[in-house]
């Protein structure tokens, strides 16, 4: 899994690619979460569009991360989720605990509502 | 386009090891190619493959050494038979927590079984007494009413 970091609108933009699927990835995707903290950003928009597939334990790597930015009043939210991904956080219930944008700019907007 | 009139078995092996599960993956594609399977169907099994091959890595084996875990396809008629088996030391049904619950919501783990029970239309976990643990998935191409 690949994972790159940008910054818009102040918000922490991580763009992952791959498959999302636990091992090294929830290291390497938590430093981040944890440096965008220590760094005063707490809103992050994680960009699925260049993961093919997620599993039960990259779910649980986006909860993780998601519950450290609630902790620090911050928040996590998805971008670009394809309809098997999709398809996984209805059926888990987790599409309501994750609010999903189908654009880039939807989903930075939503951060200043 | 493959008949569908005989059983035919595909077999795959991999190294225990989440990054192989990309392979499997793969292969539940071409299946589908071969067998004109739906891509709902196709979906369907590859969420459930790679849960019943991502508990066989984290629960069934250590991930170290030789482990490794089979892969067994089958389809016959309209039935798609996955079987996934591991060796390692098995793990307690009992103790598997509904992580869809609201109160377990933000569990990070919990979802696997979960999920392979939603998208087949069945699935058993059989525990043989020389140890491991197989995990036998069955998926039907289409509903009963159509």
């Amino acid at each position: 899994m690949k994972v790159e970091r940008e910054e818009k609108e102040g918000i922490v933009v991580l763009r992952l690619e791959g498959k999302l699927m636990g091992g090294p990835d929830a290291d390497v995707i938590h430093a981040a979460v944890k440096d965008a903290i220590s760094e005063g950003k707490r809103h992050v928009l994680v960009d699925l569009g260049e993961v093919s597939w997620v599993n039960s334990t990259g779910l649980g790597i986006l909860i993780t991360n998601y519950s450290t930015l609630k902790k620090s009043e911050g928040s996590l939210k998805l971008v670009n989720v394809n309809k098997r991904i999709e398809s996984i956080l209805m059926v888990t219930k987790l599409n309501t605990v994750f609010e999903t944008f189908p654009s880039e700019s939807d989903a930075l907007a939503s951060f200043t509502d | 386009m493959t008949s569908n009139s005989r059983p035919q078995e595909i077999r795959l092996t991999i190294p225990s090891r989440l990054d192989y599960l990309g392979i499997i993956n793969q292969a539940i594609g071409e299946l589908g190619e071969c067998f004109s399977l739906e891509e709902e169907i196709v979906d369907a099994l590859a969420i459930a493959v790679i849960e019943a091959g991502t508990n066989a890595i984290q629960h069934g084996s250590t991930g170290e050494g030789d482990a490794q875990i089979d892969f067994r396809f089958e389809v016959a008629g309209d039935a798609i038979h996955v079987k996934v088996q591991d060796d390692g030391p098995g793990f307690n049904l009992v103790k598997i927590v509904e992580a869809s619950e609201p109160d377990n919501l933000l569990r990070s783990r919990g979802r696997g079984i979960f999920l392979m029970r939603t998208f087949m239309d069945k699935v058993d976990f059989v525990f043989p007494p020389g140890g491991g643990t197989t995990v036998q998935l069955l998926k039907r191409r289409r509903s009963d009413d159509s």
